[in-house]
């Protein structure tokens, strides 16, 4: 008798361990594509048996959470699903693991994972994207397809009004759609922030330009740099005046109010132009990828790159559990099941999946933005670039529009911070 | 009997102390110290290095801390000074008793229970430039040079824009500091000046003022401390800019701490701060005269 009691009790010790052990603790902010991925954690149970757990931080104080979680050394999760420019930092600490160091790893296929060449550190793979988009131009379908509207255009510009493939093209419609109050050519956004040195780089890339050389010196006040600045300014031109205050959510509220024919923004923006609630361009918007100078326009070169995604926290005891959760969530089949909750599938068979290219028809232009770019993280990919962008880009850019420095000294003033920098933190 | 007296005292503040320990002198020990290191919480590889002076040293050469100092000395002098001229007022047209005057004096005080997050973007609506009253009243003003530009946007009129978000949600503050203190006057000054033939002037100047200057320097004081600290308006409304226009100490130091990490100069840079608000703490106590006998 008492011994059957003791191997009840033993029993019961050994499920309350096995469920402790069978089951992966995420961590994530609260955002879209978030909640999509949220909606197969109950199939993950189903299929694996491992009870997958979530907890979420607004947006604004997520990376500070992790950052005190990690350095604090108190790390009670085992996946942070985070975005791309933060990985560098904590994968520079070893706060994050290496996955190809756990077994199991190949089958996660990676080939088919757009921008996965941005996962890998010192030949070490930390990140794995889930949620991938561009900066490109979200355009208003209607407007662009109105025969009123082309032959317009035709006879004022000599050319067909298409969604813009060149930098000139892009030029001429916001100037050609600029009819203020009741809309304006382009949406940007002007506050000093993270988004507004977006407008910067991406025709600083477009240029053939970069931030930084092999060197890691500052190189973005190069002619091109100039040049790609002096246009931020001449394109608020098309613009809302009010645009000089926006941030993302602003610039998205115009367009979605359809306010403009075209936003300088990422894919995301074409989930919510889709959505009835808070939309008044449902099903009349498309997205194309940033636009190159004419001379370009064939080239292969950098576009704007934002991921979040996957990684697994050093201090987890459940890595092979955590390296399952990875697999299911970005398996082909649960990527195209969640993306309508919110998602931009990272994996080239989900945005080519015929199902999805049905709901989303956009995706289309996105795909092929994908393949004819080079896709660069709007921050250089090392501890530092956090810093570079928000502390140095972003003034020079909102320095120059606001009209207290010229183009040439507000980039020289940064490159000089950027070089100070990257000094002290012995680069060279 | 006096050493039983002592042990008593002690008791009782005893609690007291533990907490302004723990949760006051703590933290600031602790940014003390840390202002002394090289330590960037993104490279734990370059470690925690001890730079003495370093960080002050390169504080201080900087002009973008100089730049900032004056920034956040113009926020707060131009607040505070806008704060108690619009508090004084409401609070002598409110010191007296009329019908409805409790409502009156609780509406007044909607600003102040606000979240200063939420005043930030009430204010960016205010001023925004499509659809804000403020623009609009402006225009009609004949006032349209101010408008061209988006008033966040523009360099010279962002931080007058800060300050006026400022000063509407803490006037009522003032006002009601200012209020109790009136409330508590003697009566008796005032009706021997009746009696010499003062006029309300004389009496505002020769014995309201003098009389209330605890409660003004309470204001003040409280005011300019918590000025100096102004963060969520400015992160809100215009996120530092245009250019760095609008970036405070405050501001300047949160940068450094979550978005560069630099934990170390983030310190410095909030101890500089610090020691400014000690600086106008005892300006104003010379000013009012706290720091003599009277």
């Amino acid at each position: 008798m008492v011994k059957r009691k003791v191997i009840v009790v033993m029993l019961a010790c050994l499920l309350i361990v096995s469920s402790i052990f069978s089951q992966v603790k995420l961590v994530s902010e609260v955002g879209i594509h978030t909640e999509a991925w949220k909606t197969v954690m109950n199939d993950f149970q189903e299929e694996t048996g491992i009870k997958a757990t979530i907890q979420q931080f607004p947006y604004s104080n997520y990376f500070d959470q992790l950052m005190l979680t990690f350095t604090s050394g108190r790390v009670d999760f085992d996946v942070p699903y985070i975005s791309m420019l933060w990985y560098p930092a904590l994968a520079t600490a070893s706060y994050i693991y290496p996955l190809n160091k756990l077994s199991g790893y190949e089958e996660l296929n990676l080939e088919d994972i757009s921008g996965i060449d941005n996962g890998w550190q010192n030949g070490n793979l930390y990140y794995i994207p889930y949620m991938n988009e561009l900066g490109g131009i979200v355009y208003r379908t209607d407007l662009f397809n109105d025969p009123k509207e082309k032959a317009a255009f035709q006879e004022q510009y000599g050319y067909e009004l298409v969604p813009p493939k060149t930098l000139e093209q892009y030029r001429d419609i916001a100037e050609f759609f600029y009819r203020p109050p009741e809309l304006y050519g382009v949406t940007l956004m002007g506050q000093r922030s993270i988004f507004l040195a977006t407008h910067f780089l991406q025709r600083l890339w477009a240029r053939g330009g970069n931030l930084l050389d092999s060197e890691m010196k500052p190189i973005f006040n190069s002619k091109e740099g100039i040049e790609a600045l002096q246009e931020v300014g001449e394109m608020f031109k098309y613009a809302n005046p009010s645009a000089k205050t926006y941030v993302f959510q602003d610039a998205l509220t115009e367009f979605t109010q359809g306010r403009s024919a075209m936003a300088e923004i990422w894919t995301t923006a074409m989930l919510y132009t889709e959505n009835p609630e808070t939309s008044r361009v449902v099903g009349k918007a498309s997205f194309v990828g940033f636009p190159r100078p004419e001379e370009l326009k064939n080239e292969k070169l950098p576009m704007l790159y934002i991921s979040w995604g996957f990684t697994i926290s050093s201090a987890s005891k459940n890595k092979d559990q955590a390296l399952q959760w990875i697999k299911f969530v970005t398996d082909t089949k649960n990527e195209v099941k969640a993306a309508p909750y919110g998602n931009i599938p990272a994996r080239f068979s989900s945005i080519n999946d015929e199902e999805l290219r049905a709901k989303f028809p956009w995706l289309e232009g996105f795909s092929e933005a994908m393949e004819n770019s080079i896709p660069t993280p709007m921050v250089p990919l090392i501890p530092e670039g956090n810093s570079i962008i928000n502390d140095y880009i972003a003034p020079a850019v909102s320095e120059y529009l606001s009209g207290s420095k010229t183009a040439e000294r507000a980039l020289n003033d940064a490159a000089d911070g950027v070089y100070k920098l990257m000094k002290e933190h012995g680069y060279y | 009997m006096s050493e039983r007296k002592n042990f008593n005292h002690i008791q009782y503040i005893l609690p007291s102390l533990l907490f302004i320990l723990v949760i006051f002198l703590i933290p600031i020990i602790y940014t003390l110290v840390i202002s002394f290191f090289s330590w960037n919480l993104l490279r734990p590889d370059l470690g925690i290095k001890f730079v003495g002076f370093k960080n002050y040293l390169q504080a201080l050469k900087d002009p973008f801390t100089w730049e900032t100092i004056g920034r956040t000395f113009y926020f707060v002098i131009i607040s505070v000074l806008l704060e108690l001229i619009f508090g004084f007022s409401l609070a002598l047209s409110l010191n007296t008793e009329f019908k409805g005057w409790k409502i009156v004096q609780s509406i007044i005080l909607i600003p102040f229970m606000i979240a200063p997050v939420v005043v930030g973007f009430a204010w960016k609506f205010i001023v925004n430039n499509d659809y804000g009253p403020l623009p609009h009243f402006l225009i009609n003003l004949g006032l349209t040079s101010i408008t061209e530009n988006p008033l966040l946007a523009n360099p010279t009129t962002a931080m007058f824009m800060i300050i006026m978000a400022d000063v509407w949600e803490y006037t009522p503050f003032v006002t009601l500091v200012l209020l109790a203190g009136l409330k508590a006057l003697p009566q008796e000054p005032y009706e021997a000046a009746y009696v010499d033939g003062a006029s309300a002037i004389q009496r505002f100047f020769y014995i309201t003022l003098p009389l209330l200057r605890p409660s003004i320097m309470v204001a003040v004081v409280i005011r300019t401390l918590t000025s100096l600290r102004v963060f969520d308006t400015i992160f809100i409304m215009t996120g530092g800019g245009p250019g760095s226009a609008t970036e405070t100490l405050s501001f300047y130091g949160y940068r450094l701490a979550f978005q560069s990490y630099q934990m170390g100069y983030s310190s410095t840079i909030n101890l500089i701060s610090f020691f400014l608000a000690i600086i106008f703490t005892l300006i104003y106590m010379k000013l009012i005269g706290w720091d003599s006998n009277e």
